[in-house]
């Protein structure tokens, strides 16, 4: 820690020079929040030392020359809604809210593009397009509340990943304040664009460790007229797993969603909402969504899936092809990380992402864990792209089981995803949180080459430290 | 015989007139006093007999109280023919009753009965002086907007108008009035095998907001049901009936009964406190009659400022937290002042 | 058992916007659903259905040729029939001529005046027009019995018991048959259309009924049966002198809101 300067008083005094002062939060009640994101441990909560809430780029250059020349670290911060604690200042400092930076610049419609600021919300995004019968398909969980400079730098995930990609694939242009100050303009509304190296995707999920997103060009798609989503629960969780992979080959069509709950998760669900789900007794659900641009087609498409369930062993499968009904199967499924909350207020929720095929062996090595470490790890995601989030709960253990439990089932968790051919995080990202698994589990020569990366872009290591890897 | 005067349907409840009766009084009142006729009230029920010296005094020219065994309970069909054989012997042009539960069912029955036009749940009553006819104006379109309702030539005019919509008239004691007490005048045969057969009071429904001298409300805006305790610290704290919007109820962060708006209750209360909630048109129904109304919402566009006294924008996770630390110390200032 | 249902189709949003410069609504949204409450009603029909053998849920509504949309979900929830208003003659019916028009139709389809086998329901209220007149003026008209604001149904041998909720608790109320009842939300939980039922619904036919199917003569029907007239849609004006503050790091917008609850002696 003894790298950075503190933050004092005359430094809070010049910041309150580049900024309104009412922009400059100090005051500890009001600086708690900005302490923490969603991920529920103390570990991973950390103070900053001054809160401050920029307008303009200009601002965010200003506040990035100082803390550079001071040597006083850096914390971008979007909604902090994260789960993998990448916006916790660790070492204290500034933390960067970009929450005031919410315009939305342009919507252009003749090339399907929207500019905007970072402080503006997915939720809002998704609205604007919608408004103009238009996609903006990013749609992580927490699109409600989240920031799109939080997607970004995080390069979430989501539902709609299997038939459209992650947020990387949205955004074809980038404006970013570099660690030092300079502000870097990288792609825009070109679709074809190899001018040079692909720095977009450099900066798309490097966790606000190597420049502060300012701006950003978003990709927009034709809105799909119409929409059905299949809800098929299965008394066996197998059973369930088997199906993706024909819905993804055999089938011949791509859905937009394949998603997967577990019998604890929608049991947590229904307690959750307070309302009956059907056959909430199924040892898992399975919903689906379909997409496109004529009733017949994704009449059909429905049909063939729904058949394709029935014959794999599904209990029933639910039609919802209006709002009502659609929104009630979302609700149980969006809802799942609050439900697990309340049914244990500290929890550890992890993100490992494995090739499809391989999601069957590694729930059930899941479960063999959970049996012989005596904790309940339910489990749910994104079947459809082979993102699980296996999440411990601490429930009644006093802090040194858990702490014990929660290390030994993380190491043989990720073990046994490693085992099939998988990677730690899918969408939530390695933050504070996994570091020390990534130095373990990840390959030396990768980790050199994010390391030098982030020495060569970040001299004096002030942007976001303690995020990713080491850099001691 | 022209039809003239106005009438409002009064409500008994568990041996006394019930408030709803006294609101629906004023509003008469000044209708039948732009329209220089006389206000009528009827009660329906049993043992009503004391009930029509205080009627009176809150402004009824005459009263009908239908005093029958046979009505001890609201059965609609058996309360409709009586109101119904009523009207058509004294022919009011108006008839006003509450939108409550009782209100909502007899009021359709009973114009359907007549083949006249029925506006439910208005917030406004007023009359168009060129016609003389009822300007009935209610939410409409999903709450998001006010839509004013005429009954051109079907007579009478009826409308349910908001509980708590309207203060009552205060007590005037040397006020004169006559009373006509009389039993059913229906036969009841066609109703037979229709009664009522239990009832249970449920307090754990009745969280009185309704009642409440102060309410304070949240809104989506609170974003958890964890958060949304806040309100609740918020309310303990002022001694304050919780409300809710209808978005909160369906997250199911809270119950129904402590739904505001137009399909939850309306209030009138001293202080009306709304936190993290915009203000649809739908919501303002149930409250802007509220004396003084304070609203914390971080979007500055947002609706319910339209109807504050005092707005605070901002993020309400810090207003909030400080006005709650805030509250306690002024309050314990104050007692250590008394001691 | 005959169990009537009567839906109606309303925007699947209650973010209706209005355009200020027009006055006209702005549907960002066109998407139509099942009145919520109807949904309810529909499923208490269904579970009447699953528990009394014979039984047989009609569904019943008015509304424009997309409503039919309501009609087939209906039937792909275990509905066996379906029927809908649909004529432009029924066009600006208010509640009143809507009643009106629906107490014909389920003398029509049932073919004859109800009896002690029939129930018809509904949902308390629409989420867009919130009156909730149309049961109890269907009640008054088809000149059966009523109950608003049920919460639970027993079907005796010919007569039912229902559970209302009134505002300080709840009724046990007796009810001969036939009977009309409007339910609440706290009834059930909808369920969801299965795969087969679906199919199914693909496959029903959905007649259509006119005024003239019904009946109805022109006076009685649309907007010259209809007694009320809209006279004017607005969006409300609120006269307060608004304060406004903006929260301050200072203390000083909270500060002056203890203030003036200090004022208003509420602390």
């Amino acid at each position: 820690m003894g790298r950075y300067t503190a933050v004092t008083s005359r430094i809070v005094d010049e910041l309150k020079r580049i900024l309104d002062p009412a922009r400059v939060v100090t005051d500890p009640e009001k600086l708690a929040p900005y302490a923490h994101d969603e991920v529920s441990e103390a570990a991973y909560v950390r103070m900053p030392d001054v809160v401050v809430k920029p307008n303009t780029t200009a601002e965010v250059s200003d506040i990035l020359q100082l803390a550079n020349r001071e040597n006083i670290p850096v914390t971008p911060r979007g909604a902090g809604t994260g789960l993998s604690a990448g916006c916790v200042p660790m070492y204290g400092g500034i933390v960067l809210s970009l929450e005031n930076m919410n315009r939305v610049i342009e919507v252009d419609t003749r090339n399907l593009f929207m500019v905007v600021e970072p402080g503006v919300t997915t939720g809002e995004v998704q609205k604007i397009a919608r408004e103009q019968g238009l996609l903006y398909a990013g749609d992580p969980c927490s699109s409600e509340s989240s920031q799109i400079g939080g997607n970004l730098a995080e390069n979430a995930g989501g539902n709609k990943a299997v038939k459209y990609g992650t947020t990387s694939k949205h955004v074809y242009g980038l404006e970013v304040v570099m660690p030092t100050g300079e502000i870097v303009t990288t792609g825009g509304k070109c679709v074809k664009d190899v001018t040079g190296y692909d720095l977009v995707h450099l900066f798309v999920g490097s966790e606000g460790t190597l420049g502060v997103i300012t701006k950003a060009w978003l990709k927009l798609l034709p809105l799909p007229k119409f929409r059905v989503d299949l809800l098929a629960p299965f008394d066996d969780m197998q059973k369930a797993i088997e199906v993706v992979p024909r819905v993804m080959t055999e089938s011949g069509i791509v859905p937009t969603a394949v998603e997967f709950m577990d019998s604890l998760s929608i049991r947590a669900a229904e307690m959750y909402l307070n309302s009956s789900l059907p056959h909430s007794d199924a040892a898992a659900y399975l919903i689906i969504e379909l997409e496109g641009s004529s009733e017949e087609q994704v009449e059909a498409e429905y049909e063939a899936i729904g058949n394709l369930c029935i014959e794999s062993g599904a209990l029933e499968v639910y039609v919802a092809d209006n709002l009502a009904t659609q929104d009630r199967i979302w609700k149980a499924r969006k809802c799942v990380a609050e439900a697990l909350r309340v049914v244990s207020p500290v929890y550890c929720m992890e993100d490992i992402t494995v090739p499809t095929s391989e999601i069957p062996e590694l729930l059930w090595s899941i479960s063999q864990i959970s049996k012989e470490l005596d904790v309940k790890i339910p489990a749910f995601g994104h079947a459809g792209d082979g993102n699980i989030h296996a999440t411990l709960l601490r429930e009644g253990m006093d802090d040194a089981t858990w702490e014990t439990v929660k290390e030994k089932a993380l190491h043989e968790m990720y073990t046994a995803t490693y085992q099939h051919g998988g990677n730690l995080s899918g969408e939530h990202g390695i933050g504070a949180k996994r570091l020390v698994p990534l130095e373990r589990f990840v390959d030396r020569a990768q980790i050199q080459v994010i390391k030098s990366i982030k020495a060569a872009l970040d001299p004096n290591l002030i942007l976001n430290p303690g995020k990713i890897v080491h850099m001691d | 015989m022209e039809y003239s005067g106005v009438l409002v349907v009064g409500e008994q409840r568990g041996g006394s007139v019930h408030s709803v009766t006294y609101e629906l009084l004023a509003r008469g009142r000044t209708l039948a006093d732009k329209l220089g006729v006389g206000l009528a009230c009827v009660v329906i029920g049993h043992e009503l007999e004391a009930f029509g010296r205080e009627i009176v005094e809150r402004g009824a020219d005459i009263v009908y109280l239908i005093d029958d065994p046979c009505l001890e309970w609201f059965i609609p069909r058996r309360y409709s023919a009586e109101l119904a054989a009523l009207i058509e012997q004294i022919r009011p042009e108006i008839v006003l009753a509450a939108a409550t539960t009782a209100g909502r069912t007899l009021m359709p029955h009973v114009a359907a009965k007549l083949d006249t036009g029925l506006t439910a749940d208005c917030t406004g009553l007023d009359i168009d002086d060129k016609e003389r006819l009822l300007l009935q104006t209610r939410p409409a379109i999903g709450g998001n907007v006010m839509a004013t309702i005429k009954t051109p030539s079907a007579r009478p005019q009826m409308a349910t108008v908001r509980p708590k919509s309207a203060r009552p008239l205060p007590r005037d004691l040397g006020r004169q009035g006559e009373i006509v007490v009389r039993a059913a005048a229906c036969d009841d045969a066609q109703c037979a095998g229709e009664c009522l057969l239990g009832f249970v009071r449920d307090t754990s429904q009745d969280v009185s907001v309704q009642d409440a001298e102060i309410v304070v409300a949240g809104g989506k805006g609170l974003k958890s049901r964890d958060n949304f305790r806040m309100v609740e610290e918020l309310a303990g704290l002022l001694g304050a009936a919780v409300g809710a919007t209808r978005d909160v109820v369906d997250l199911g962060w809270i119950g129904y009964p402590h739904q505001i708006g137009l399909s939850g209750k309306t209030v009138s209360p001293r202080l009306y406190v709304a936190i993290g909630l915009s203000g649809t048109i739908q919501h303002l129904a149930g409250m802007q009659t509220s004396e003084t109304i304070v609203a914390i919402n971080k979007d500055k566009d947002a609706q319910i400022f339209r109807v504050a006294d005092y707005g605070i924008v901002g993020d309400l996770f810090e207003v909030v937290p400080e006005l709650i630390d805030k509250i306690r110390a002024a309050k314990n200032a104050r007692l250590c002042g008394a001691r | 058992m005959n169990l009537f249902v009567l839906l109606k189709q309303v925007p699947g949003t209650s973010n209706v916007k209005m355009d200020e410069k027009t006055g006209t609504m702005v549907r960002t949204d066109h998407e139509n659903v099942i009145n919520p409450l109807d949904e309810n009603a529909l499923e208490a029909a269904l579970e009447l259905k699953r528990s009394i053998d014979g039984s047989k849920v009609t569904v019943v509504s008015m509304g424009p040729p997309p409503a039919s949309r309501a009609l087939k979900e209906a039937i792909a929830m275990g509905a066996d029939e379906a029927h809908l208003l649909c004529h432009r003659g029924f066009a600006g019916s208010d509640t009143l001529a809507t009643a009106r028009a629906l107490a014909l139709a389920i003398e029509h389809v049932a073919g004859r005046e109800l009896g002690p086998s029939d129930l018809v329901l509904c949902g308390e209220r629409a989420t867009d027009g919130e009156t909730g007149q149309v049961g109890p003026m269907i009640s008054a008209m088809l000149d059966i019995a009523v109950a608003t604001y049920v919460r639970g149904i027993e079907v005796k041998e010919d007569h039912v018991v229902v559970e209302r909720v009134v505002e300080e608790g709840f009724e046990r109320v007796r009810l001969p048959l036939p009977a009309l009842v409007t339910v609440v939300k706290d009834i059930n939980q909808p369920g969801f259309p299965t795969l087969a039922g679906k199919l199914a619904a693909k496959a029903a036919p959905v007649p259509l009924l006119t005024p003239d199917d019904l009946g109805l003569t022109r006076d009685t029907v649309g907007l010259s049966g209809s007694p009320t007239r809209v006279v004017q849609v607005f969006r409300p004006k609120f006269a307060r002198d608004t304060v406004l503050r903006q929260q301050d790091s200072g203390g000083a917008a909270v500060d002056s809101l203890v203030d003036l609850l200090i004022e208003k002696e509420v602390i």
